[in-house]
């Protein structure tokens, strides 16, 4: 993909090309909708949950693992039924949702920065460490980042007591996450840095007294930041996939602060007693987060990128 | 010469750094001793046992040992097995090289055929339909995939086992499972669910190397001779197509033993995923650090071996300047 084209159509689109794309393709228009409303309803999950999912209080063992629409024995009514702590799982399912999604959206954000900032470093003083870092995000490049993020969220695993490692959980994950995508942002900034500390207006900056770090922050930033911004839609989804797979897994968060990842993993073990639902649930509202972000990403992708599009 | 030997070198630091990490782990994560003896071990035992583990000497003797013991192939005993970690690890491998196998086989299969045809036939409806379910493919989580075939093809149908390898045949050493019903059975969910996201890519990037070659001059030019098309299509252009699909498929395989991982745990399989899956819950740290040397020599290998590749079809790499790959 052409960066160049890129970061001009990107520079234009408040001019109106970008929004009349999106305008003329439903399918974009339908995933941005479904990934606001499951972002408002995450966000809102205290005021729209019907029971709280972090009190154990809440939860009532007499009405375990319910089936959707039945009535507990209290009369409580749980729309989707209940997991195996009589959880009610539309209640899980919102506080779920938010879990993965402030996970995903703060991991994005880590890599971005880090990335970010290595690839303006790299770019623009060159030399031993911009090799340096290159050769680091080659070499990592080769490993599948699920294979990182897991291998650093294990090593922390078992290098903490398990008391603490609970009360950091969710850190933990956000940067075994963020350390697995830093590589896309640092090797595409620095491509982009290459070629812009050259123009005129670097120069000028320079010549006039500029210090190096508000040339950087104030002056090469913003002609980069295009295209970090299409990176990190597409990695979201892929972020938030990532989280959910560890903590399926059971090693990314703990079963108290549950996430739709962690969520599926309580069900996992009734699938075989037909108790579809404690799991499938979960993993529908995650397949539709997923699917809503990827598609959104590569509809701005292709949106931005017209040679593709077909 | 230099680049091979940069690569060459680029791959020993690459194990180097792993066998550190992996001996820090080893060394430093939790005390090895409480996890090997009872709670009802003595203060004197627990000393014993240091000392008989070689705990107390000086770091770089202990580091200098785990590698001199990791190039044999001892990774020292599993605290969770008590058994040796690379008997436990040999025993799993078959597994998981099995189901790697079938699993790439199926993708690659299907996806390169099915990669071509939907770039021949953009605007027919199942080719709009195969690149709608490949963007699904993409997007689903492989652990839900499999949760999804466990609940339809075991839970509802009650076709296929949903957990285990069913039964296995012994050759020289090699366990498989390719060779009795059972076995085959039990490989069937399992190879699918970790085949579907590699299928979904191979088919998406076959078609997208497709239709780049089918825009190039060269195949133009060959309209313009009068070529017919289905030969255009197959001579020239499917073997210009292949070169890069082939190199992702190689790449690709890495992935495949990574979220073998993740599969192997839906499905109980008993291989090397699974094993480290449960050494990273239990903190079985020998086991943990032996996998960490063992994946970064498998990546090692497959990336030297594709940059080699490279460097026997493609001479321009031998004058300076990496491969650029995006995976």
């Amino acid at each position: 993909m052409s960066l160049v084209a890129l970061r001009r159509s990107m520079g234009h689109w408040w001019q109106g090309d970008l929004a009349y794309r999106f305008r003329r393709s439903p399918v974009a228009i339908l995933a941005a909708l479904v990934g606001l409303a499951l972002l408002v309803a995450a966000m809102g999950a205290p005021v729209l949950a019907p029971y709280d999912a972090f009190d154990p209080a809440a939860a009532n063992a007499a009405d375990a693992r319910l089936p959707p629409g039945v009535e507990g024995m209290f009369g409580d009514v749980y729309l989707l039924g209940t997991d195996p702590q009589g959880r009610d799982m539309l209640s899980a399912m919102l506080y779920g949702l938010r879990t993965s999604l402030v996970v995903g959206l703060a991991s994005v954000a880590a890599a971005a920065l880090a990335g970010v900032l290595l690839g303006l470093i790299a770019g623009y003083f060159g030399g031993v460490l911009d090799a340096f870092i290159m050769r680091a995000a080659d070499v990592q490049l080769s490993f599948p980042a699920i294979l990182i993020a897991l291998l650093i969220d294990g090593v922390a695993r078992t290098a903490m007591p398990q008391e603490l490692h609970a009360e950091l959980a969710v850190p933990i994950l956000i940067a075994a996450i963020a350390a697995s995508f830093w590589v896309q942002y640092a090797r595409t900034v620095r491509g982009l840095v290459l070629v812009e500390r050259g123009r005129d207006y670097v120069l000028a900056a320079k010549v006039t007294g500029v210090s190096t770090p508000r040339i950087l922050i104030s002056h090469i930033l913003p002609n980069v930041l295009g295209p970090v911004l299409v990176i990190a839609t597409i990695n979201l989804a892929l972020a938030i996939l990532t989280e959910s797979t560890l903590s399926f897994l059971g090693v990314g968060l703990p079963s108290t602060q549950p996430s739709l990842g962690s969520l599926v993993r309580i069900g996992n073990e009734f699938v075989f007693s037909g108790d579809w639902w404690i799991s499938a649930l979960p993993g529908l509202l995650l397949v539709l987060l997923s699917l809503s972000v990827n598609v959104f990403g590569d509809w701005l992708r292709d949106a931005l990128n017209p040679k593709l599009a077909s | 010469m230099s680049f091979v030997l940069g690569r060459f070198g680029q791959t020993v630091l690459v194990l180097l750094v792993a066998a550190f990490v992996s001996f820090a782990l080893f060394r430093y994560v939790g005390d090895p001793v409480n996890n090997m003896v009872g709670q009802s071990a003595s203060l004197a035992d627990r000393e014993a046992m240091r000392a008989a583990l070689g705990l107390d000497d000086a770091f770089i003797l202990q580091f200098a040992r785990f590698v001199g013991h990791a190039l044999t192939g001892d990774f020292g005993m599993s605290y969770r097995f008590g058994q040796p970690v690379a008997t436990l690890i040999a025993e799993r491998f078959p597994a998981t090289l099995e189901l790697a196998l079938i699993s790439m086989l199926i993708a690659t299969g299907l996806g390169v055929p099915l990669g071509v045809w939907t770039a021949l036939h953009r605007d027919h409806w199942a080719a709009q339909a195969l690149m709608a379910a490949s963007l699904i493919g993409v997007a689903l989580p492989t652990f839900l995939i499999g949760i999804a075939l466990i609940l339809f093809f075991s839970v509802w149908l009650g076709w296929l086992p949903s957990f285990g390898r069913g039964q296995v045949v012994e050759i020289g050493g090699w366990t498989t499972g390719l060779l009795t019903t059972s076995g085959l059975r039990a490989l069937v969910l399992p190879a699918v669910t970790l085949g579907v996201f590699q299928l979904a890519l191979i088919l998406r990037l076959a078609r997208a190397e497709m239709l780049e070659v089918m825009r190039a001059d060269f195949i133009r030019f060959a309209r313009a001779r009068g070529l017919k098309p289905r030969a255009i299509q197959y001579r020239h252009a499917l073997r210009n197509t292949l070169v890069p699909v082939v190199t992702m498929i190689g790449l690709q395989f890495g992935n495949v033993f990574a979220f073998s991982i993740i599969v192997e745990t839906v499905f109980q399989w008993p291989g090397l995923g699974l094993l480290v899956i449960q050494a990273i819950q239990f903190a079985d740290v020998p086991l943990l650090a032996a996998y960490l040397v063992l994946i970064a020599l498998c990546f090692a290998v497959i990336n030297l071996a594709v940059d080699l590749a490279y460097l026997a079809i493609d001479p321009r790499v031998r004058s300076g300047g990496g491969v650029r790959r995006t995976a």
